[in-house]
This record gives C-alpha cells, structure tokens and sequence, in this order.
C-alpha cells in the first residue's frame, strides 16, 4: 500500500517539478545566508593556531641574551640547507652566533631545526606574511629573527584587520581575540 | 516642421535605446556575479567600487586594451562578421518593443516605444532567428574544433525551439486577437494572460532559456565540454560583443515574457507608474534566468532535442488546440 502512495507521490511530483522547486528553494535559501568568505587582506586576517609553522624567530633568555649556542645542529639537519651559523666566544666564554642566516625561499618549513635544538633558541612562530619582490630580501640575518613574532598563544579565528603596506607585517591585526570562522559553515 | 520633429523624436528615442541596451551588460555581469557568488556562499567581486561594482568597468577596459587575436587558420571576414551579426539582431529586434504606453513630456505626448508595428510579434520572431547566423558564422570562421561543435549544437538547438517559441504565442495572439505589442498588453489591463496560458508561457520560458542558450539549455558554449564553445577562439572586444549579444538576448526573453504573459505596464494591487511597474517585472525575470543559471545543470544533448520535440512542440500545440476550442 505504502509503495502504491509512494509511486503515486513521486509521479505528482514530477509532474509538478517537485524535484526542481525543491533545488530552487535551496539556492534562495543559500542567497540569503552568510558567505563564508575570509576577506583577508581588505577586513579580515586569519590567526593561526600556535602549532603553525610559519616564519623562524630565535629566542632570549631571562637576561636577555641569544640562547642559541652556535651547535650548528639546525643547519645540519635542515633538509634543504637553508641555515648558515657561523659561532663564536664571547668575554664569558660562552657560544653564540656571530652569524645566523636562515634563506627562507629554500626553506619547506618542516619545522626539524626546532626539533633538533638543543638549547630551545628557534622555533617557527606565527608570522605568514613575508613574502617579496626579490629572494635576496629572503634571507634573514640573526637580528631580524630575534626581532620575529613568536607562536600565536589564541589562533583558529578570524580577527578584523586593516591593509597596511607601509609596516613589516602588511595585514596589521586590530584586536587580539576575533570570531571562529566555522560558525558561518552550514551544516546540514 | 512637424515631420522633422517626429523625425528627431525617433532618433533619440534610437539613440536611448542603443546607449541603454550597450550599457546595460555592464550591470547586468556584475549582478550575475554577485548572484552567483552569494548563492554559492562567497561574496562575488568586493574590491573594485562599492561592492564591486565598477567591476565591469574594469573588465570592460580590460577587453578593450586586449590583444584582438585572429586564429591563423581562420577565415577572417566571417571571423570579423560574427560578432557584429550576433549582436545586431537582438538590438534591431527592440525597436519593435513597447516599454509603455506613452509620457508626456513639455505638453507633448511622447509614446514610449519606437514604432508600433502591426505584425510586432512576427518581427520579433523572425529578426531574432538571424541572430544565429552570427554563433555559426563564429564557429564555423574559427576553425577549430570546439567552436565548430559549438555552432553544430546552437544550429540544432535553435532550430528546434525557434518552432515550440512560436507556437506558444499563437494563443496570446488569439487572445488580443492582433499581433502588436502594445495591442496585447492592453487586452491584458484585466486579467493577465497567464491566467488564460500558462503551458503557452512555460513552452515559451523554456525555450527562451534555449534560445538565450542559458543553463540548462547552454550546450553551444558548454564550458565543461567545448572550451567556450562557439567563441572559443575570440578575444578582446569581439568577445565582448558576443557577451553584450548574450546579455541583450536574456532581456529580450525577460521582456517578451511581460509583455506576453505578464501584462507589461499593467500593475496589480500596488499602484506604481507603470514604467516601474515594466521594469520590477523585466528584474524580476533577470534575476530569474541567474537563478536558474546557478541553481540546474546541463541538458545533455539529446536530452535537450527529445525536450524541445517531443514535450514542448506536442504541449504548444495542444496549448493552441485548447484556446481556440475555449476563447473563440
């Protein structure tokens, strides 16, 4: 019985293009909800999670000084050689870098020069913005990197931002905490 | 004095009506793409004006400053006679088209349509036949063998349609009893013919989706499968030509479809001039022809030709049969 007043709804729905009203329906639908378009670089910027791994940064420690130790043990490991250390003794005679080059237009961002230091000193933090009209700019010397944001500590949202072509940083973030992108995604 | 008037009168009503119909693609693109993109849940162009909307005018200059490439192997005088034979028709086609009964203006009654021909609805038919000629003369001149897929199909296609077209309007034409646009808007001042005709006006709607070659009916520039179809091989401004041709023929298939089965100028329950009146009708149809665009997928071919024998010939026919057994 069930199958004859199935038979019989499918073929008044045919006829009245049931199927099309429905998919009409849905699109109208979807005209009117919110997109879910990121406008990066006019409004909106992403903040990344802090496991992302974006652009290197070295770090000091309490007294502020480099905590690199110049092992050379990030340049060894560096898949695609990317990292120049060059040591040396300061009067305490401690190690440090007199030179601490990182090609960031080699570099694949695998993240192991973290990985392999021993003395916590670099790490991939969470600038993504430093892209250039020459490869030469590419390179960044040990100063620059101690200078790099570090790891994002908030991240997976969307925070209002302004185009800003004269800073470093060209999509300057206007406030710390933003919106979760998902909550635009529809699901059904 | 007087006939130079009226003459003057007409050459700026040309004139209007050749700036409006050039100009109108340009809203027209950007409104398919906002339609598109919200549909789709992105935005659609956002950062050339407002909103994007000098957009157009960005992608105008654009077509215009672009190399206007000639395939070596083509023919050049029809591959330069294309574009110019798909976008005359459409255009000549509106001179025939009221757009209201009249104005007045200075104490003079100015009639908002360039002539009223007796045989309107012939004029329209036959005039917007010739514009094929352009999509194969384009396929054909390119040499390639996309383009000349393309224009195999639009043949086909607009063969077919062109018939179940002109037998849907057989029975507004009996209605007003009289083939002049402006006579059958006014027969429709009580009751608007779609009441009386509405199969006439869904063969009429469906085939004005296959000769506006619109999803689901767009197999002459099917992009999944030709490339671009007809104009594959055409750049710069005689691209933009077709694209203006396209556009233009989507508001003829808009305004016909008010003017026939919609009642034209005649409003309903809102009192509102009735150019506006004319205008939120033609939008409205527009926005209908994007809605369908972004919502259907393609005919596959022989789906589309079983479509326009087999269903809307058979329908119109009958459409014709009940009128007359009816209304006369």
């Amino acid at each position: 019985m069930s199958r004859i007043v199935d038979r019989a709804g499918t073929w008044i729905g045919w006829a009245l293009f049931a199927d099309l009203a429905s998919a009409f329906t849905l699109t109208f639908g979807y005209m009117f909800s919110k997109p879910v378009t990121m406008q990066y670089p006019d409004k909106e910027k992403w903040l990344p999670y802090s496991r992302y791994r974006g652009h290197h940064f070295l770090k000091r420690d309490e007294e502020g000084e480099i905590k690199c130790v110049a092992c050379e043990l990030c340049a060894r490991i560096c898949p695609c050689d990317c990292i120049e250390v060059v040591p040396y003794e300061d009067e305490n005679g401690k190690r440090h870098p007199a030179k601490f080059e990182i090609d960031t237009a080699r570099c694949l961002f695998c993240g192991l020069c973290e990985d392999a230091c021993p003395a916590d000193a670099i790490a991939l933090g969470q600038q993504y913005e430093f892209s250039s009209f020459s490869s030469r700019d590419l390179v960044i010397g040990r100063d620059d990197l101690l200078g790099k944001p570090g790891k994002a500590m908030t991240g997976g949202g969307v925070v209002t931002a302004r185009l800003n072509t004269e800073q470093d940083v060209l999509v300057e973030a206007s406030e710390p905490q933003g919106y979760n992108w998902w909550r635009n995604i529809r699901r059904t | 004095m007087e006939l130079l008037f009226a003459l003057g009168l007409i050459a700026i009503k040309i004139a209007l009506l050749i700036a409006m119909l050039l100009l109108l693609p340009l809203p027209l693109t950007w409104l398919e793409r906002k339609i598109a993109g919200h549909m789709q849940q992105r935005m659609g162009p956002m950062r050339v004006g407002w909103h994007g909307l000098l957009q157009p005018v960005a992608d105008g200059i654009k077509l215009l400053t672009k190399e206007d490439h000639i395939p070596a192997e083509a023919d050049r005088f029809l591959f330069k006679l294309a574009p110019i034979l798909a976008l005359a028709p459409p255009f000549v086609v509106f001179v025939a088209i009221p757009f209201g009964e009249s104005i007045s203006v200075l104490n003079a009654e100015i009639t908002l349509y360039v002539s009223n021909l007796n045989v309107a609805l012939l004029f329209v038919f036959a005039v917007i036949g010739l514009e094929v000629y352009g999509v194969i003369f384009g396929g054909w001149a390119a040499n390639s063998k996309y383009a000349v897929l393309g224009s195999l199909r639009t043949c086909a296609q607009m063969i077919s349609y062109e018939i179940p077209m002109g037998f849907a309007v057989v029975g507004v034409v009996m209605l007003a009893q009289s083939m002049s646009l402006v006579d059958i808007v006014r027969a429709q001042s009580d009751l608007w013919n779609i009441v009386y005709q509405p199969i006439g006006f869904f063969v009429f709607f469906v085939a004005g989706l296959a000769e506006a070659q619109r999803i689901p009916f767009d197999l002459a520039e099917a992009e999944g499968d030709l490339g671009a179809g007809f104009h594959t091989e055409y750049s710069g401004i005689r691209f933009a030509l077709f694209m203006v041709s396209e556009y233009v023929v989507v508001l003829l298939v808009s305004v016909l479809s008010v003017i026939l089965f919609f009642g034209g100028w005649n409003g309903a329950l809102i009192p509102l001039p009735p150019l506006l009146w004319f205008a939120l009708k033609v939008a409205f149809f527009i926005y209908v022809f994007m809605w369908f665009r972004f919502t259907l997928p393609r005919y596959r071919y022989d789906q589309l030709m079983a479509i326009g024998w087999k269903v809307l010939l058979p329908l119109s026919m009958a459409n014709i049969i009940i009128t007359g057994i009816a209304f006369t």
